[in-house]
């Protein structure tokens, strides 16, 4: 065992320690005392040294390894602990500001960035720009020392309840899709901005199409040079993957321990229903174990590559594809154990609480579609892994 | 730890060099049309030390962890080798026993010259246990039938798992044992001739003793064997997919290669994808295995073996399907790998009923800890019920 892995015992029991003590509180359903609650959570988390773990400390952060900041994430989840409510900022925008920001930038962004007191959407996605996302449209003109934007945006996570935006935005249209795209960095108060929540089918509503009609927005504000922007925002995306997909996979793990104490305490209070009921249930549980030990055994492989520091690569794909259909397996067997029972909230067939199931199953059904489609995943994965012809 | 992974990537290596240079093609296509049965490729694998490899130092073997079987065991999917290797590799190195012993010449032949052993166990079903047979021990006798026994007609020894009424025994037994009848049965799969073993009032040498001891040898044994035929079809999918890549990069249609459709360029990702994850999985498990007490490696190595029976068959299907009319003949090796994927499918459990075991361990022993800390009750490897015997 070397130093580094016993600091992160001890950083783990730390971290477990505090979490012991810190009672987190419960996400609300509703969305406005969602985000108070949440926005208040990442302050105690902030205030007592749990954000910013990897980064610098000139930034705010705790000068730490990626592997402590994994393993604080898979404390916090294994805790019922929520995600505090700046998770966009946190995961994807501050690692790029901290690694590509000026001075300036890192100085007075990154620290309300941690503390929640800024909290971040991500202007990426365009009705027109999707997959194809270097087709992006919105514009950004330069008038003076100001950028003009205008253009559209849509699944901006929390952008009507966002004080900052990272925005893609396109600053040259004579050159190839890629090399004309800048990444602003945008004050949400701005005049000319209009953000419009979209109801999803999970009931939540914290998407958002975001309008921007002549915004300004000072030159200071441009995140590395003009027409840089794309490679930070596939650096960044590829950041995010890696992390997200090995904090979703603690998610599916400890949703699945929580179904199976919901089920076994059932169990303990009476019959366990026919032999074929129960038969359906243990088939069920069977086959959401193998699929989550699955997914923990392809992910020890992300965790070695991340921490030796390895930038995205054609290998995220898979691991991606993989927990898009593991998340999916996993929820939807859970939710089947409802039954018809699925549609009356209250209820508790087999002891499961059909709300929560319910609702992480309909989410679950987004996991293939954000952050890269399946389909696109397999197109990386045929032409990039396994050298197979362009189309 | 390192040493030793660094040998086990060289028992690999071995192994995958040898079979590239003398195995591939008309040596294998021999083997398949005898039912995967030929003694001097048997004896030419025990020259060169193959079933010796986690056999103990101290009699003889090379000593590697039941572990380091796993990547040799992809390679011999890989290259679809067959015959008794499962039996013939893995029991040696489970059934430790003092010199003196009587059964010990047929284990120590088995190592050194490829006579084989058989594993005769009602166990390899769940749901198909009333059609697959049962055999109980009697006092020392042994009596019951088995229907389905990988080459058995060909057995120096039997290893034969009995219900003792309390629980199970491990018990050796001669083939040419007063008693013992061994019958031919028709085998669909190609590569394992298959027999039927009937004991009637059979006398059983080398019981271990019966108790909660034994138990966990025959837990042990069926674990490795799920966890080996697991990692066996890993190599199965891997070869199915790499014939794949390479032909439908070649094969042109409409102009181009067929691996430039997005069609056919999605399902060879998701081929991959369920490759990839099967090996890692098989890796994990393995890392895992060697120090797990027997209630985790029963877990382990079922989780294992569920999904490497619905993957390794998913990926050969798509290979067949991939190949066109070409794969569907016996021409195309993918025909082969298929029907030996669909056998170890069902040995020792196919998904379904695995994942009920799973799902009942799970259920009576409460949520799966993932962050469960197996170092605190590892064992030693060499504590092992038999050598007590």
């Amino acid at each position: 065992m070397t130093t580094q892995d016993e600091s992160l015992d001890a950083f783990r029991a730390r971290a477990r320690a505090w979490l012991a003590e810190a009672e987190p509180p419960e996400a609300p359903l509703d969305l406005d005392a969602r985000f108070t609650v949440l926005r208040q959570w990442q302050k105690t988390l902030f205030e007592a040294g749990w954000l910013g773990i990897a980064w610098s400390e000139e930034a705010g952060g705790q000068g730490l390894t990626h592997m402590h900041q994994l393993v604080f994430v898979e404390e916090l989840v294994r805790a019922r602990a929520p995600q505090p409510i700046g998770i966009i900022g946190l995961e994807v925008v501050g690692p790029s500001i901290d690694r590509y920001g000026t001075d300036w930038q890192r100085r007075e962004l990154l620290p309300r960035l941690l503390s929640g007191d800024d909290i971040w959407c991500q202007g990426f996605s365009e009705p027109n720009a999707g997959s194809d996302l270097a087709s992006l449209r919105t514009r950004a003109v330069v008038d003076g020392d100001d950028f003009v934007v205008s253009g559209q945006k849509v699944w901006t996570s929390w952008a009507h309840m966002a004080q900052w935006c990272a925005l893609l935005v396109r600053t040259d249209t004579s050159v190839r899709k890629q090399a004309g795209i800048s990444y602003l960095l945008v004050d949400m108060t701005s005049p000319g901005i209009t953000a419009r929540p979209i109801e999803q089918m999970t009931g939540d509503r914290e998407f958002c199409e975001v309008f921007f009609d002549d915004v300004r927005v000072d030159r200071r504000n441009l995140l590395g040079g003009l027409n840089e922007g794309w490679p930070i925002a596939t650096h960044t995306l590829g950041t995010e993957r890696a992390g997200a997909t090995l904090r979703r996979r603690v998610e599916c793990e400890v949703a699945l321990d929580d179904a199976v104490a919901q089920l076994r305490r059932h169990r303990a209070d009476g019959p366990s229903g026919s032999p074929e009921a129960d038969r359906r249930t243990r088939a069920a549980i069977g086959r959401c174990h193998v699929a989550l030990r699955v997914l923990d055994a392809q992910t020890r492989q992300t965790t070695t590559r991340l921490v030796a520091g390895a930038g995205p690569r054609p290998e995220d794909s898979v691991d991606k594809l993989l927990l898009n259909e593991i998340e999916q397996i996993v929820f939807s067997e859970i939710a089947d154990l409802l039954g018809p029972l699925r549609a009356v909230p209250g209820s508790r067939p087999r002891g499961l609480r059909s709300e929560r199931w319910v609702h992480e199953h309909l989410f679950s059904r987004a996991a293939s579609i954000y952050g890269g489609t399946s389909q696109i995943q397999r197109n990386i994965i045929a032409e990039r892994l396994l050298g197979l012809p362009r189309g | 730890m390192a040493d030793s992974d660094q040998d086990t990537a060289q028992y690999a290596a071995a192994v995958d060099e040898y079979l590239t240079r003398t195995y591939e093609g008309d040596r294998r296509r021999e083997l398949l049309n005898s039912e995967g049965w030929d003694p001097e490729f048997a004896a030419e694998l025990a020259d060169m030390g193959w079933y010796a490899l986690a056999v103990p130092e101290s009699q003889g073997g090379l000593g590697a962890p039941l572990s380091a079987l796993g990547p040799v065991f992809m390679q011999l999917g890989r290259h679809l080798v067959v015959g008794p290797l499962l039996e013939d590799i893995l029991l040696p190195a489970m059934l430790r026993r003092p010199g003196d012993w009587v059964s010990a010449p047929a284990i120590a032949a088995a190592v050194g010259t490829g006579v084989p052993l058989a594993l005769v166990d009602p166990g390899v079903t769940d749901d198909w246990a009333d059609d697959f047979g049962s055999v109980t021990l009697n006092g020392q006798q042994l009596f019951g039938t088995v229907n389905a026994v990988r080459f058995a007609r060909q057995a120096s020894l039997l290893v034969v798992v009995a219900d003792t009424g309390t629980g199970s025994a491990v018990c050796l037994v001669d083939p040419a044992e007063p008693g013992v009848r061994i019958e031919d049965v028709d085998s669909a799969d190609p590569t394992i001739e298959f027999a039927r073993v009937v004991f009637d009032g059979v006398r059983a040498d080398g019981v271990a003793p019966a108790g909660p001891a034994d138990g966990e040898l025959v837990i042990r044994i069926r674990s490795w064997a799920r966890l080996l035929i697991a990692c066996e079809l890993s190599g199965v999918a891997q070869r199915s997919l790499e014939r794949t890549v390479e032909h439908v990069g070649q094969r042109e249609q409409f102009g181009r290669p067929i691996g430039s459709f997005q069609a056919v360029k999605h399902m060879a990702a998701d081929m991959h994808t369920r490759w990839a994850a099967l090996h890692n999985l098989c890796l994990a498990t393995l890392a895992d295995a060697d120090r797990a007490p027997v209630a985790d490696l029963e877990l382990l190595a079922a989780t294992a073996k569920a999904h490497a029976a619905e993957t390794a068959v998913r990926v050969c299907e798509d290979a067949i399907q991939l190949h066109g009319g070409m794969g569907f003949t016996t021409e195309s090796d993918m025909s082969w790998y298929y029907k030996h994927a669909l056998a170890l499918r069902g040995w020792y459990g196919e998904e379904t009923e695995l994942q009920l075991r799973i799902g009942a361990a799970l259920l009576e022993r409460g949520s799966a800890d993932h962050t469960a800390d197996i170092d605190d009750s590892a064992r030693d490897g060499g504590d092992h019920p038999t050598d007590r015997a």
